[in-house]
């Protein structure tokens, strides 16, 4: 074990007036470098200093060990004065005010070296070494310790790199094949196909189209008889119809929040409710997410979308109903032991993580304890952006005038409550060195990010208001580089299967490149100016395009030239998220509810036909079906969906309570919809479950399993069912 | 803008080895995943398993293969246990000073009181251990006692989250399923992370979270209120199809998918898919039998204990045996999240809860000797951290023990590390650890390296940076290695 954080902050915390005072010392260290006669000294240090510093203290503060823990290094005579984050390690002359000295006695806080305490004669040596005048004959050989670079960022370099430039319409470039491009983002796509000697598959057929647009837009599946009109359907504008009557859908809202309430690690309880504490559960949190559902449905842009969620209680004029999209902070976790500093400080970064990760595509909170190491992000500007979280509180906001009030006119009961955010007092943060709560460094005035300012940093609140507004207002500004990008990136992820950058929640140095720049920026410049910020637009532009009707069959070539489909000379298979899978079956079985909205549910329950996005979502503990269906732990920000394969997921789907009940469901179904007749049934089977009728050989299959006069046979047709349920197919949009 | 932004080609990243290898990835392991794509250099012992990486270990020859972490809910107190503080009775009393003594929490009137259990060594390495373990003390030559340990909040929560994940916050991943994403299952019929609880313990499933790793590696729990195989695992078994019926059905499946991937070639996934189902059927009677205790002798069953925990660690070593990587089984009763919490009666309640962790705990040890598995079975024995060495008194009745993070005692077993061996001392009173001085992160770090890893890198970018289990922390105790 080496310095804990809190041993650092006591360190310092105790002897920061002297550090102050050898700071001023320092200016005189060379002067206490050892003279030719200090032969006593230097050998002293030889005999006794050396080989225990070697021994003793490199393992963590040399640079051969590439290790300065509490940034400390003892391997130079320049850094051993530079000292540590507590300051100076030595004064020379004076072993009592020496932190050296203090930590090798086991004096303090900080005891080094922490597996065992020096034997006295050692510490003694020390003691008379450092009395001695601290003679050092080590050379400064490369940096004295890992310099802090709070002024070490190139502003204006960064600020012109592709990242931090606002996106930029491009010209639509030539292609071999015109008739293709339908909309830039053909011509884009195209452009790059032909380069790498790819031609793009042929559209998909109609059956195919019609389920991957429905499960993509409102995350359902299609009507059979929806899907025969558009098979039938002889009009051009057809597909564009089509995507028209499902973008209008009030499904359209509940597939897309949900997307939504992953980036903003919606959940309706706390990670550490002890017993029958419910102070720490919302119970009417989903008031958010409809919230969310009537903000999709109602194609609110994006823009006003963003500023709502972040501060909708300080837009006028302010609107009871909209007071719940503050759930998006108002919702986030508290931690056990709130209130105290290091915890409020856990806290203040899940705000800065979900609002940097979610909405820019940055990864803000790797300033907290030191300047990002890559990107152009200072520790000031972590504390000048958590300084807006930190002057703002939650608290549950009364539902109506009668309920019971506590001492600060929330409601007393969760219950009569949505918990939301609302101005505290306004206060700025001080920067907290190396992330320790109690070593304080100087004061970060809130502000914007830096690097996405024009100049001197966009200022956030004053004395009267935390700046939530204006981080809002920054966050929405046209010329913002990134919000646009960042939600466009994530939408074309959804409809995809892979986003131009692939990392959609880090757009920084370390997140992955975009495959497809250009193309990315013309949409999101496109999304702005033209699209004045609406979802709507840019989905239907993405739906109708020539690339997204592709087929998705893998050929020789694809696997040969591009087998990670990084081109889009294919569409790529997706399997459907749990939300999908789970309402498919629903939809299957003919037992799906449509209502939209409304308090939440518990997913497994067989008899609950209510869909998925109303599951309960609690951060104590995950509903066990999510968990196991790659559902992301909400209590921090999630970038996207992993997509695992494994046996548990196949227990569920084979033995489970809630799948044998809906094949039992689904049977009846056939029999009252298709009647007596086996091969009627089972036309209709593949009709509800895949949007197609089934193969000559699928029918032949069918018949030698159930036998050809079964109809009565109730629980055979149920197997069936179930074996239809737990098909590839179900699971895998083409 | 730069001239380039796709950059130039770069090696696999981990996310992409993830998406490619499919289901592959859960059964290997990352060490066998690297290593099947030539990105980890073999090692000597390797070869030693079929799928994972067996001793060979990740970074290093492993001396363990697998993990049983005991923990006993609440925090045992030390100075009733492993560490012998015959001072107190000196000081039987005394208020201890706050100042000295830096004390986080309200002193309640406390005052040193002196352990009533009477301490001896045993075995012939002659380690110490109170008169509350008739039974563990004759494995004294097996156990490593960490007198040292330390961590950082005499709190339950913050506490149980650092023991297991090493954050105090529920938002990274636990040992279990680093241990899970790093070296995978050499079982692909049963879970490689399993956890044994009634009901759940304080915290909840946050302890066996698998956070921002892939949900796949997150501890498999089982309830263990009823140990009924069916009640333990869900969906073990259909409610209406027999074994051969299912099979039937499963057949029909894999024909289904047979004709539709016969219309999509070149699609791995559909396969990944197809061996999971294959999997998922034999899960059903591989899980089935390795959790029906009634497959012990009963003889065996009486050894470990009829209580809970006892069947519980006979569980532990029935997944262990068939090559479950961790096994955590928590010492919790149905009315109690954290039964070694003794605010009240501490003397009373250790010696209750002793007679049943000493009997589960040393029949443990020796049916995994007997059976050669406690040479590559990590034991892990403790709580979230100590008791105080002062009372806590109660309101009416016998005095209690308060929290106590600045020392207190663990022991290992097995797994590589030094037997009859005790590492770390607190000072004269049992407060502070003042030699062998071993932090949660510490133990993290040595955990892993007894199984091959290098804590240091065994790491996972998520949002912008690589994360490990011991943070920027955490030290490999080679002292207690043997």
């Amino acid at each position: 074990m080496s310095l804990a954080p809190e041993s650092v902050g006591r360190w310092s915390g105790r002897r920061i007036t002297t550090a102050a005072t050898l700071a001023i010392v320092l200016g005189l260290a060379p002067q206490a470098r050892p003279a030719a006669d200090d032969a006593d000294g230097l050998a002293l240090f030889e005999a006794k200093i050396r080989p225990v510093l070697i021994e003793q203290c490199y393992s963590c503060h040399s640079a051969e060990h590439d290790a300065a823990k509490g940034g400390l290094r003892l391997d130079t005579h320049a850094a051993m004065l530079q000292g540590g984050d507590g300051g100076p390690a030595v004064e020379p002359g004076d072993p009592e005010l020496s932190l050296l000295i203090e930590a090798i006695r086991y004096d303090s806080y900080v005891q080094m070296p922490p597996s065992k305490k020096l034997a006295p004669e050692v510490i003694a040596a020390f003691e008379q070494w450092v009395a001695m005048g601290a003679p050092d004959p080590r050379d400064a050989d490369g940096p004295a310790a890992p310099e802090p670079s709070a002024e070490g960022i190139d502003w204006e370099a960064a600020r012109s790199s592709w990242t931090y430039q606002p996106p930029q319409r491009s010209e639509p470039p030539e292609v071999s094949d015109p008739s293709w491009v339908r909309s830039p983002i053909d011509a884009f796509i195209l452009a790059r196909l032909d380069d790498a000697g790819l031609a793009p598959n042929p559209e998909a057929d109609r059956r195919t189209l019609a389920r991957r647009l429905s499960i993509d837009l409102i995350g359902l599946p299609p009507d059979p008889l929806e899907v025969e009109a558009f098979v039938a359907d002889p009009s051009p504008n057809a597909v564009e119809d089509y995507v028209d009557r499902l973008l209008a859908s009030p499904h359209f809202g509940e597939r897309w929040a949900r997307v939504w309430l992953d980036l903003a690690r919606y959940a309706e309880d706390q990670a550490h409710i002890v017993g029958d504490d419910t102070s720490l559960t919302y119970p009417n949190a989903y008031l958010y997410r409809d919230w969310l559902i009537a903000a999709l449905n109602d194609d609110l842009p994006y823009d006003t979308f963003i500023r709502r969620q972040l501060a909708a209680d300080l837009i006028e004029p302010a609107d009871a109903d909209e007071l719940a999209a503050l759930g998006f902070i108002g919702l986030g976790p508290k931690y056990y032991r709130r209130n105290s500093p290091e915890v409020m400080a856990e806290e203040w970064e899940d705000r800065v993580d979900v609002v940097s990760r979610g909405l820019l595509g940055l990864t803000v909170a790797c300033a907290r304890c030191h300047d990002h190491k890559y990107d152009p992000i200072s520790t000031e500007d972590y504390y000048a952006l958590a300084g807006v979280f930190a002057s703002t509180v939650m608290f549950n906001q009364p539902l109506t005038d009668e309920c019971e009030l506590d001492k600060d006119g929330g409601a007393k009961a969760p219950e009569e409550a949505v918990h939301i955010i609302k101005d505290a007092e306004p206060k700025d943060l001080n920067v907290f060195i190396r992330g320790n709560v109690e070593q304080k460094g100087p004061v970060a005035r809130r502000h914007f990010l830096t690097v996405l300012s024009d100049g001197e940093p966009t200022p956030l609140g004053d004395e009267t208001s935390s700046g939530r507004l204006d981080l809002a207002e920054a966050i929405a500004d046209p010329s913002n580089p990134l919000t646009s990008r960042v939600v466009v990136n994530r939408i074309w992820g959804q409809l995809f299967g892979r986003s131009i950058v692939g990392t959609p929640s880090n757009f920084g140095i370390l997140g992955e490149k975009p495959t497809h720049p250009e193309l990315l920026d013309d949409l999101a410049a496109r999304f702005v100016t033209e699209g004045n910020w609406s979802l709507k637009t840019l989905i239907r532009e993405l739906a109708t395009s020539s690339t997204y009707r592709q087929s998705s069959a893998i050929t020789d070539t694809h696997r040969a030239i591009d087998p990670e489909n990084t081109l889009y000379a294919r569409a790529s298979r997706k399997r459907l998220v749990v939300e999908s899978w789970r309402d498919s079956v629903l939809s299957a079985s003919g037992t799906l509810d449509r209502t939209v909205g409304g308090p939440s549910i518990d997913p497994s329950d067989p008899e609950i036909g209510r869909r998925t996005l109303y599951s309960r979502i609690s951060r104590l503990e995950l509903h066990p079906m999510l968990a196991r269906f790659d559902f992301p732990d909400p209590n921090a920000h999630s970038d996207g969906r992993a997509r695992t394969t494994t046996p548990l997921q196949k227990l569920f789907v084979l033995n489970s309570p809630f799948v044998t009940h809906h094949a039992d469901r689904l049977a009846d179904r056939l029999a009252t919809e298709a009647g007596d007749d086996t091969q009627a049934r089972i036309d209709l089977a593949y009709r509800l479950l895949y949007a197609r009728p089934p193969s000559e050989a699928e029918t032949q299959l069918a018949l030698s399993f159930l036998g050809s006069d079964s109809c009565d046979d109730h629980d055979r047709w149920a197997v069936y069912a179930q074996a239809l349920l737990a098909s590839n197919e179900f699971l895998l949009i083409d | 803008m730069s001239p380039d932004p796709r950059g130039p080609r770069r090696p696999l990243t981990r996310r992409q080895m993830l998406g490619r290898t499919g289901a592959g990835f859960g059964l290997l392991g990352l060490a066998g995943a690297l290593e099947s794509a030539g990105l980890l250099a073999p090692t000597a012992a390797h070869g030693a398993a079929a799928h994972g990486v067996g001793l060979g270990g990740m970074h290093h020859p492993a001396k363990a293969k697998r993990v049983i972490f005991l923990f006993m809910n609440g925090a045992p107190s030390h100075v009733d246990t492993f560490d012998p503080k015959p001072a107190l009775a000196r000081y039987s009393g005394e208020t201890p000073s706050a100042d000295e003594f830096k004390l986080e929490r309200k002193l309640k009137g406390g005052t040193f009181m002196p352990s009533p259990f009477r301490f001896r060594p045993h075995g012939e390495s002659g380690v110490v251990m109170s008169d509350l373990f008739p039974h563990l003390s004759h494995f004294a030559d097996d156990l490593c006692v960490l007198r040292g340990m330390h961590t950082d909040t005499p709190n339950h929560e913050p506490g149980l989250l650092l023991m297991h994940s090493g954050h105090q916050q529920p938002t990274r991943p636990s040992l279990g399923s680093w241990l899970s994403y790093g070296l995978g299952s050499e079982n692909a019929n049963l879970p490689p992370f399993v956890v044994l609880c009634p009901g759940l313990p304080v915290v909840g499933p946050q302890l066996w979270s698998s956070a921002f790793l892939p949900g796949e590696h997150q501890g498999m729990s089982v309830n263990t209120s009823d140990l009924d195989v069916h009640k333990m695992i869900a969906h073990l078994k259909h409610s209406k199809l027999d074994r051969a019926e299912q099979r039937k059905q499963l057949d029909l499946i894999q024909q289904m998918n047979d004709l539709h991937r016969s219309s999509r070639p070149h699609e791995s996934a559909l396969d990944a898919q197809i061996s999971s189902l294959e999997l998922a059927f034999q899960m059903q009677t591989e899980a089935g039998e390795a959790f029906d205790l009634s497959r012990e002798p009963d003889r065996l069953r009486e050894t470990y204990g009829r209580t809970t925990f006892g069947q519980s660690c006979l569980l532990a070593r029935r997944l262990v045996e068939r090559d479950v990587r961790v096994v955590q089984v928590y010492y919790v009763d149905g009315q109690n999240k954290q039964p070694w919490d003794t605010h009240s009666a501490n003397d009373r309640g250790h010696r209750r809860l002793c007679a049943d962790a000493d009997r589960a705990t040393a029949a443990l040890l020796g049916d995994l000797k007997a059976r050669g598995l406690l040479e590559d079975t990590l034991v892990i024995w403790g709580g979230e951290f100590g008791r105080t060495p002062y009372s806590e008194p109660a309101k009416k009745g016998d005095p209690g023990r308060d929290h106590h993070h600045t020392g207190f005692s663990m022991f290992l077993a097995g797994g590589g590390v030094k037997g009859g061996y005790t590492h770390g001392a607190t000072d004269e009173f049992g407060m502070n650890a003042i030699e062998g001085r071993m932090h949660v992160h510490d133990l993290h770090a040595t955990a892993l390296h007894l199984l091959g890893i290098d804590h240091e890198r065994l790491t996972y970018r998520y949002s912008g940076r690589d994360f490990r289990l011991t943070d920027v922390y955490g030290s490999v105790i080679q002292d207690i290695i043997a």
